[in-house]
């Protein structure tokens, strides 16, 4: 028998604003431990929580990326439970009112493409991060109140696959609205999953089992293969799958039990009362949507029609936003875009590939970039040249226009000048225009061969070429 | 007689023509509170107090600065920057917050002198002024301490009632300081909530819970509003509205002025004594010029009440309160693991009637019980709030006495399931229900004991409510009476 997988996924996002979600305290929970942290963190009694607007654009951003009504109408509630990692002794969370509803991101599955339906976006803080010991626990309250948006796919997945891809796009969609790095490995972005399976063609859902710890996109694909693979073998042997908490072992590359599902925690829901409902104005949603930096496909569609780029070229340089950013900056000081693209396909990237760089790491002046490919494409340089002018810009950040004159490099293309080189060429050897008329091609490039020989390179090949067709012609 | 005993504006006036100085003031403010006999401080901020005292003493007292150099106390679940804060509760004790509650902040900066921080009833939660981990606070006008003051605001009520300070900061989130102050003879004001930041004040169930105050006369109450409704950025509740100057538009001129008393409410108390004194004021406020009707409404909707106050203010304290976990607060008593390091903090640190409540708030969210306790209980909440905004659409004011008694006795108990004590002693809650302003003014005394009267208005209308309580204090003549000098009151 054959089954398919349903599953479902949960994703945090930590947004990248300045402060946290309901306190002043700064937004880098990277830096050293219970440094960046407020009263309210702490949940000092008699502190109270303030909105941080900006996390509420970066939400509204996120809902209309994935397609979402928008509600206008922002609530918070408490999401209640004791933790040792929870400062209050509850989450201010959005339960009743998500601030996103019925939505729905495309991934492209054996080249078609496929709707995965969204459930719902909600914003609500992070907890402190927890370092157990054997004997105690550490805990740091940098990042207690970081704001987070956890976004729920309906059980529209059906492979290890989709998750995959699914992930994948919305790790570029909250990339490229800039509203959080989306790094798995650090834990800016996290996924829980959920799945179960069923014969092909039946309705009912299966048991469902939720596998934890996911540290990378590939993780969440190899372990709800892994799962799949598993809870068929249970069911064909006769075994029925237990409904429990799975976590995915890297190096084992497969899920192991964490505990079983008894009764689910009762999280004593209720409206958060220190928050009153905020009332957003059409023109704060219009705003938000309107300043949101220019999404994945859009980049696409221009960098191809504006740019002209070829598709493959685009993707490559969009496979990293900072990367395209840095291409747009590059773009404004030429017109040469596709040698531009090229450039820093096989150029630039090669430097920072070679020196396992990003181009975060990259500080040269985007203006030198595109004076060198301009020099390039114009002919005023040669390839070789170019290389040469590239390492001093890569070294230096200074114009290339700079290097071009030091290195004396610059093509020879006054007529007279190559014009006498050729005469002298031809008065040594008599008998080449007429082997040339007479279909011998090769004159033609032995020419050119001594000149270049004679200039060390410096003739700009395209002017010689005219003129030596010309005068062994005549 | 002191210039303690008089109008914050009067002794504002005295200090003004150097009649007497701050430093004078304050340590007649202090000796008075180290001869409290009625158990209304956790701490006097004697050397605090004397340091600022000092400081401010040979200052130029800045004319129309009210506060400046007055002595006063306030509740302690008021964070106090370096002060000890326990809100009444031995899993506080030892806890020194690291900031000023705002109204506190804006008092010292416009340079009040905190003299001490006074007991209330565990966490603000109790009307009795008996539970907090300091026992029993009497009332000064019982010196053979069997009557009660009444909670939870039961220490700042007894210290100004006692003639220590003029004013003192309470908390208010059921009738924690309108029901004290009917005990104790004094003007109890909780404004429209919203209309003071409560950033700082130690949270109970933060949809019902208003910083309050006591004074012993309605003009004092309006200065202090004046100074305490500055708008709050911390409070994210805090009203964006422009203020009125409270105190200059007092006046008592109440022609016109249309005023409900609630037939139900009116009928479930039937001291007849009180009854009597309520119905001369009346006739008094009718001889003002003032409209007097009697207003009849649901008595189911006024029975409930008090539970649908229990419900809604025991879950949110549940929530409030999970912060004091012996992980941040509370002292760590160990454990193996982190829900033991928790249960043993407070089954230590909280007393049995708020672990009751406790239970009772996290029973009625529950899943199971939250459509029929908690959501029920909102419901009804909206349902009262309707009924007396329909009042308030016709009346200034709603106009009745506060209690069903004087304050009764420690060992008193009260049949919980009659109309005096569902609707008459509990009825002050539809003022949180409805974030009225809501004011209790002293009314008269009986067998040496105050009782007092409630003046409520719709949101944002404390004007009338100073309106018609600075009209009542002609016919009660008890402004600025304390228990230093209620006997000549009385005789007038």
């Amino acid at each position: 028998m054959n089954f398919e997988a349903v599953i479902g996924l949960e994703t945090h996002i930590e947004t990248n604003t300045k402060s946290k979600m309901f306190s002043t305290a700064p937004n880098t929970a990277e830096l050293e431990p219970n440094t960046q942290v407020q009263l309210l963190d702490m949940a000092y009694p008699g502190t109270m929580p303030r909105v941080n607007k900006e996390a509420v654009r970066k939400a509204i951003r996120i809902a209309n990326a994935l397609h979402m009504t928008i509600d206008s109408t922002i609530y918070f509630d408490r999401k209640n439970y004791f933790y040792s990692d929870l400062p209050k002794g509850y989450q201010i969370t959005q339960q009743a009112r998500p601030i996103g509803r019925e939505g729905y991101v495309e991934i492209e599955v054996d080249g078609k493409k496929k709707r995965i339906g969204i459930e719902r976006i909600h914003m609500e803080e992070d907890t402190c991060k927890q370092l157990h010991f054997s004997s105690y626990t550490l805990l740091d309250y940098n990042r207690a109140g970081v704001p987070l948006i956890e976004i729920v796919t309906k059980p529209e997945l059906r492979s290890g696959e989709e998750a995959r891809k699914y992930v994948e796009k919305l790790r570029e969609i909250v990339t490229f609205a800039d509203v959080s790095d989306g790094k798995m490995e650090n834990g800016s972005m996290r996924c829980d999953t959920n799945i179960s399976i069923r014969p092909y063609g039946t309705e009912k859902f299966g048991t469902k089992v939720e596998v934890k710890n996911l540290n990378s996109i590939a993780d969440i694909e190899k372990a709800l293969d892994y799962e799949v693979k598993r809870q068929s073998e249970l069911l064909l042997s006769g075994q029925p799958v237990i409904q429990e908490t799975r976590r995915f072992d890297e190096t084992k590359k497969e899920t192991i039990s964490m505990r079983v599902k008894t009764d689910a925690v009762d999280y004593k829901y209720f409206t958060e009362p220190n928050i009153p409902p905020i009332q957003l104005s059409d023109e704060f949603i219009i705003d938000a949507i309107k300043t949101c930096p220019e999404l994945y496909d859009a980049k696409l569609a221009r960098f191809t029609s504006s740019y002209a780029l070829n598709d493959v070229d685009a993707k490559i340089i969009l496979s990293d936003r900072a990367l395209a950013d840095y291409y747009d900056e590059c773009a404004k000081f030429t017109k040469a875009y596709q040698p531009l693209g090229n450039f820093i396909i096989s150029n630039v990237l090669s430097i920072l590939n070679r020196e396992n760089k990003t181009i975060i790491d990259f500080k040269v002046e985007p203006k030198y970039i595109s004076e060198l490919v301009d020099l390039l494409d114009s002919k005023q340089i040669n390839s070789n040249q170019g290389k040469q002018i590239f390492d001093k810009v890569v070294k230096e950040n200074k114009s290339p226009l700079i290097f071009k004159k030091e290195l004396g490099a610059t093509l020879i293309n006054d007529e007279k000048l190559i014009l006498s080189m050729i005469d002298e060429v031809l008065k040594a050897n008599p008998s080449l225009p007429a082997d040339f008329k007479a279909g011998k091609t090769r004159a033609q490039g032995f020419v050119m061969g001594q000149i270049m020989k004679k200039t060390q390179g410096k003739v700009d090949p395209q002017v010689a070429n005219k003129l030596i067709v010309e005068e062994l012609n005549k | 007689m002191s210039y303690l005993d008089l109008s914050i504006r009067e002794i504002h006036e005295a200090l003004l023509n150097k009649k007497v100085s701050i430093l004078d003031l304050t340590k007649e403010a202090i000796s008075r509170a180290k001869k409290d006999t009625n158990n209304a401080f956790e701490c006097i901020l004697e050397k605090e107090a004397l340091e600022k005292a000092t400081k401010l003493n040979d200052t130029i007292i800045p004319k129309d600065n009210y506060f400046y150099g007055i002595p006063y106390v306030a509740k302690d679940n008021f964070s106090t920057k370096d002060i000890e804060t326990t809100g009444g509760s031995n899993i506080l004790v030892g806890y020194m917050p690291l900031f000023d509650a705002t109204v506190i902040k804006y008092l010292n900066e416009a340079g009040a002198i905190l003299i001490g921080k006074t007991t209330l009833d565990e966490l603000a939660m109790g009307g009795t002024g008996t539970s907090g981990h300091k026992g029993k606070t009497f009332n000064p006008y019982d010196p053979s301490h069997t009557h009660m003051i009444g909670g939870s605001s039961c220490g700042s009520a007894a210290a100004v009632a006692d003639g220590i300070v003029p004013f003192a900061l309470g908390s208010d989130t059921g009738d924690s300081v309108r029901k004290p102050a009917s005990n104790s003879a004094l003007v109890g004001m909780k404004p429209t909530w919203g209309l003071i930041s409560r950033y700082g004040l130690f949270p109970f169930a933060p949809s019902l819970d208003h910083v309050a105050y006591f004074t012993r006369n309605v003009e004092d109450s309006a200065l202090l509003l004046n100074l305490l409704s500055k708008h709050d950025d911390n409070d994210e509740t805090n009203s964006f509205k422009t203020r009125d100057d409270y105190f200059k538009e007092l006046n008592s001129n109440v022609k016109g002025k249309k005023i409900a008393v609630i037939k139900e409410i009116r009928e479930s108390i039937t001291d007849k004594e009180m009854n009597k004194k309520f119905n001369e004021s009346l006739e008094f406020l009718k001889n003002e010029g003032a409209i007097v009707e009697e207003v009849s409404m649901n008595k189911d909707l006024l029975t409930s009440i008090f539970p649908t106050y229990f419900v809604i203010s025991c879950a949110e304290a549940t929530s409030n309160n999970a912060n004091l976990d012996g992980i941040k607060f509370g002292p760590n008593y160990g454990g193996k693991t982190y829900q033991e390091v928790m249960y043993n903090v407070r089954t230590k640190g909280f007393s049995g009637l708020i672990k009751r409540r406790f239970v009772i708030g996290s029973y009625s969210l529950m899943s199971e019980n939250q459509h029929d306790l908690f959501l029920r209980a909102q419901k009804a909440r909206h349902l009262i709030v309707d009924a007396f905004n329909e009042v308030f659409k016709k009346y200034d004011c709603i106009y009745l006495l506060a209690a069903p008694n004087v304050a009764p006795k420690f060992d008193e108990a009260s049949d919980r399931l009659n109309n005096e004590y569902l609707i008459a002693d509990n009825y002050l809650a539809f003022g949180n229900f409805g974030g009225y302003p809501s004011m209790t003014i002293p009314l008269g005394f009986k067998n040496g004991l105050p009782y007092g009267a409630n003046i409520t208005s719709k949101p944002y209308d404390e004007k009338s409510v100073f309106n018609l309580a600075l009209n009542l204090e002609k016919f009660t003549h008890l402004a600025d009476v304390s228990f230093l000098n209620y006997k000549d009151k009385e005789e007038k």
